[in-house]
């Protein structure tokens, strides 16, 4: 029960107190704490050294485990650079937002992390709109137009898609009906064991509700727009935790759901969907990769794109799904450092149109070196982690003889890759067309966020080489738990 | 003697019609200040057309002769198949409920052709009107004492009207909810104020009054008298939905919920007439729908409620 | 008598189809919200206590008094919005189509709840109500409208959920009730930041965001 106490009431504690006003130094130096003591339980979870007892409105196993790493992970490196973040110059005077940010975040990681670890799917509901009230300020961060639009947009889309998730989990309650698992209390652990008693008919429409629902909040297309429009316009490091760790906390409903059909007919069913889902995602993320004019934006699709193949990966299963989930530690640690580099070259720019920006790699010495090795990560180049999961997803596309449709993933993944160097080039070797800014090269400092991004890059660059054997006994579990 | 008795309240139905008027008309004055005319005021309107002379337009054909004389006259068999308060009324057999709904339709078709037959141009506008808000007015109707055929399975509008019981409180909600829209259907059949405007006298926003400009003498008697008969009609179609509320067949108390449904039935007309300014002519049709809509709703809830 | 309260609450979505109004549409919603309250309220009258109340009388404070009364004061005055909702489509079609949405979705209702042990008209009203409700969002100009929309969403999934009587906990009631609260109070936040910056409060004046 303790490490209850330090994963989710130290956040909820951090988030209240710092609503009363005070120094912004100390509201960071806490929220570091909080979030390494954070870390630190969420490593020592996933290890397997703390078995908690829990009530049973939580439950902590395999999928919680990692996930609840993943954003644990992301948390840390965010809430790190987020002071030089709030202390650089800006155009935008978000002196506001700056007050209200370390009580958000602290909030945000209280919600999520319960979104994690409930064990009821009503429980995880709230949590996840909570997740979603929580970020919607922090995109408003810099209190300009194309924020507030993106803050709205991703609110009100959000909103409306969790609604719809909400009666997927209702018809999941409908289909539990007549069994003991409605007098139990509707928890998430006797649904899973009871799922051959559900009615199901039930369950597949309460799939297709929650699936499409948490679409809109994971970034699969085509309920994508919302989350698109809040990576690009929010602030780099509220961009890199809704994208590396919101994104899961949607997925992991997602596959909650698919440990519930395990082992019952919808399974096969469900599995198409995320199928669908995924190869929907990767050809709009080729269509957009083409048509973006701003990087930022691009990354967002990138995003989208990377949460395909993991739904894909986890529909297909057997080795595809193992390469799924390393897909998604993978991608958590690449995205964060990516959106951490976009976020100086905007600084130094001020814009976020591909046009304006030219020449980073010669006037931001570190920023343009770490931006093209997270591009280059990105792409799946070895020895980066990406390349290994997306090799396991297409080892699991093998074995299942599914040629064809390897075929046509290998094929929008050329593409892809194709409109994304494209793009990331042109910033980075481009030359300025106004004089003024190439006569002057700019020397750059190396600071925190190169720091981070390189240990970011490096981690990513070792795990694909050197995976510690408690992520395959864990990865292993889930795929267990997924293939019954 | 059954049937005298039948023919008798029948007879006073018809006599009572102009009252109903002179009473909306009264108490209207009353409501926005002023003294008004008398109650009987619709009498002496009659009697002064009955002795005026009746003038035909050169164009005139002899539908425009016949027409006045037919629309009277469905009317006034529409009022014969209508059950007032208790008694079977004089025509009553399986299926007529669709007969009263042609026969008024016939009524109107006659009015608007003998619009047309003259062939002034603002005529013509206000058949055109009067048609095209019957298109959306015929199915709140048909929805609403369709929907109550399908549940009790019968088709004679008297045997309908007895089968409401109040044994269910649903039906409650169900006899506000049906005679709404059947008010809805009444306002725009007579033209009264939220779609029509029975006083104004511009041509631009008239639908009914618009019809009868050239008509004179007898043949407005017959108009005018047509129209006073169907707002009763249809004021007494919407009292029946209430007639379970005269339990137990007593005709004391049958003939009392009458009146009392009348008289609120008034009151509603004249505070709508009053607080109420005329809709868009562009708007109109999306309230019938929604009147309509109303008894969709119920053909929906009671057919699976009742399964 | 639940079911007149379905059939009242069915009524007030026809009626949220016809009118053009922003402060009808607002009515329509606290209408809903004391019909929703009295659903609730039902099955509890036999055995009534204080901890019981409790829930309705959120819903009651928070559907009916709070989110209404902010709308309208922090909303709809304070922006001076225009009273008319702006719409996509003609509101004679809009209507029509909600009809045959309802229909539809009352015969198809009646026919999945045939087995189940499930009362087909809280359901199909619900289920009207969510497909209403997101009409409003497609169909509709203004911001406000929106919102209202998505209130009138969850008013029908808070209603689904009354048809299942597979109750939520009690707490996650409360839970979801706040989380609505609060995602109301930072719409009305945005809107009111949306209509100074933009100086219309229509979704056509957000269309910066592209690719």
């Amino acid at each position: 029960m303790l490490v209850l106490f330090y994963i989710l009431i130290l956040p909820l504690l951090a988030g209240g107190l710092f609503f009363i006003p005070g120094g912004k130094k100390l509201k960071y130096q806490l929220s570091l704490m909080v979030s390494v003591v954070h870390l630190a339980a969420s490593y020592l979870i996933f290890a397997g050294l703390v078995a908690p007892e829990l009530h049973q409105w939580f439950r902590i196993d395999a999928f919680s485990k990692l996930f609840l790493l993943i954003l644990s992970h992301v948390y840390f490196w965010v809430v790190l650079n987020s002071w030089h973040f709030l202390n650089r110059p800006t155009v935008y005077s978000p002196d506001k937002s700056t007050k209200i940010f370390f009580s958000i975040m602290n909030l945000y990681l209280f919600a999520n992390t319960l979104a994690l670890i409930s064990n009821h799917l009503g429980l995880y509901w709230v949590a996840l709109e909570s997740t979603t009230l929580c970020v919607a300020p922090l995109i408003h961060y810099y209190r300009n137009k194309e924020s507030l639009e993106a803050m709205w947009k991703y609110l009100f889309l959000v909103s409306v898609g969790i609604a719809f998730a909400f009666i997927g989990i209702l018809f999941l309650a409908f289909s539990a009906h007549g069994t003991d698992i409605i007098e139990k209390g509707l928890f998430l652990s006797d649904l899973i064991e009871g799922s051959s008693k559900l009615n199901m008919v039930w369950l597949k429409a309460g799939f297709i509700f929650i699936f499409a629902g948490l679409s809109t909040k994971a970034g699969i297309a085509p309920m994508h727009p919302g989350e698109v429009d809040a990576l690009s316009y929010s602030p780099s490091p509220v961009a890199a935790l809704v994208s590396a760790s919101l994104s899961g906390t949607a997925l992991i409903g997602i596959f909650r759901l698919m440990q519930i059909t395990a082992g019952t007919p919808v399974h096969q069913f469900a599995q198409v969907l995320m199928i669908t889902g995924g190869m929907i995602s990767l050809l709009v993320a080729l269509v957009f990769m083409f048509k973006v004019t701003n990087y930022k934006r691009m990354i967002a699709y990138s995003s989208v794109e990377h949460i395909g193949l993991i739904v894909l990966g986890a529909g297909i299963g057997g080795a595809a799904l193992i390469g799924s989930m390393l897909h998604m530690i993978f991608n958590s640690l690449n995205k964060t450092a990516m959106f951490l580099m976009a976020g100086n070259i905007h600084r130094t720019y001020n814009s976020r149109e591909t046009r304006d920006v030219k020449g980073v790699l010669k006037n931001m010495r570190w920023t343009g070196i770490l931006f093209l090795t997270a591009f280059l990560a990105v792409i799946a180049m070895p020895p980066f982690g990406l390349f290994f999961s997306e090799l396991m997803i297409f080892r699991g596309l093998v074995e299942q003889n599914r040629f064809i449709l390897l075929a046509v993933i290998l094929f929008v993944l050329l593409f892809i890759f194709i409109g994304m160097s494209r793009q990331t080039f042109s910033i980075l070797y481009g030359k300025a067309e106004s004089e003024g800014e190439a006569a002057e090269p700019k020397s750059e400092k190396f600071n925190i966020t190169h720091l981070s991004a390189l240990v970011l890059l490096l981690l990513l660059a070792s795990a694909g080489l050197f995976m510690p054997a408690v992520f395959t006994d864990v990865i292993n579990q889930i795929a267990g738990e997924l293939s019954r | 003697m059954e049937i005298l008795s039948k023919i008798t309240i029948y007879m006073v139905f018809i006599f009572a019609a102009p009252l109903f008027m002179g009473l909306v008309n009264k108490l209207k004055a009353r409501l926005t200040g002023r003294i008004g005319p008398s109650v009987f005021q619709s009498y002496y309107d009659l009697r002064r057309l009955l002795r005026k002379e009746t003038i035909y337009a050169n164009s005139a054909s002899f539908i425009s002769r016949m027409a006045p004389v037919v629309s009277f006259v469905s009317i006034l068999f529409a009022g014969m198949i209508l059950p007032v308060s208790f008694t079977r009324p004089l025509i009553s057999f399986n299926g007529d409920l669709i007969l009263f709904a042609y026969l008024l339709g016939l009524s109107r078709f006659f009015q608007i052709l003998g619009a047309m037959d003259i062939g002034s141009s603002f005529e013509g506008m206000g058949a055109a009107r009067e048609a095209t808000f019957a298109v959306f007015a015929e199915p709140i109707y048909f929805f609403t004492l369709g929907s109550l055929a399908f549940i009790f399975g019968r088709t004679s509008m008297y045997e309908i009207f007895h089968s409401i019981t109040l044994g269910d409180p649903s039906f409650l909600v169900f006899i506000v909810v049906a005679s709404i829209s059947v008010f809805f259907l009444m306002i725009t059949e007579t033209s009264r104020m939220p779609v029509d405007d029975p006083n104004t006298h511009l041509e631009l926003t008239m639908i009914h009054e618009v019809m009868i400009l050239d008509n004179s003498g007898q043949d407005l008697f017959l108009y005018q008298y047509s129209a006073y008969l169907k707002i009763l009609i249809y004021a007494t179609f919407t009292s029946n939905f209430f007639n379970p509320f005269s339990m137990a067949e007593n005709y004391m108390i049958g003939f009392l919920v009458y009146l009392c449904v009348m008289l609120v039935l008034i009151c509603c007309l004249v505070w709508i007439e009053t607080m109420l300014g005329r809709f868009k002519m562009k708007s109109i049709p999306q309230y019938l729908l929604f009147a309509a809509s109303i008894g969709i709703l119920n053909l929906l809830i009671y057919s699976f409620f009742r399964k | 008598m639940g079911n007149v309260l379905n059939i009242l609450f069915c009524l007030s979505l026809l009626y949220l189809a016809t009118t053009t109004r922003v402060t009808a549409y607002l009515q329509v919603f606290v209408l809903q919200s004391i019909l929703l309250f009295f659903i609730v309220m039902m099955p509890l009258l036999n055995h009534l206590s204080v901890f019981t109340l409790v829930l309705p009388l959120t819903i009651l404070v928070v559907k009916a008094i709070l989110i209404p009364r902010y709308m309208k004061k922090k909303i709809i005055y304070e922006l001076e919005i225009k009273t008319t909702i702006e719409a996509n489509i003609q509101q004679f079609n809009f209507l029509l189509l909600s009809v045959f949405s309802m229909v539809a979705v009352f015969v198809s209702c009646n026919l999945i709840t045939k087995d189940a042990a499930v009362d087909p008209i809280p359901f199909a009203a619900a289920f009207s109500s969510v497909v209403i409700g997101l009409y409003v969002i497609i169909f509709r100009k203004k911001l406000i409208v929106h919102v209202i929309g998505f209130l009138v969403m969850e008013n029908g999934i808070f209603l689904l959920g009354i048809a299942v009587a597979s109750e939520m906990p009690f707490l996650i009631e409360l839970g979801i009730l706040l989380d609505i609260f609060v995602v109301v109070f930072l719409m009305g936040i945005a809107i009111n930041k949306i209509s100074s910056t933009f100086a219309a409060d229509e979704v056509s004046a957000l269309d910066k965001l592209k690719n």
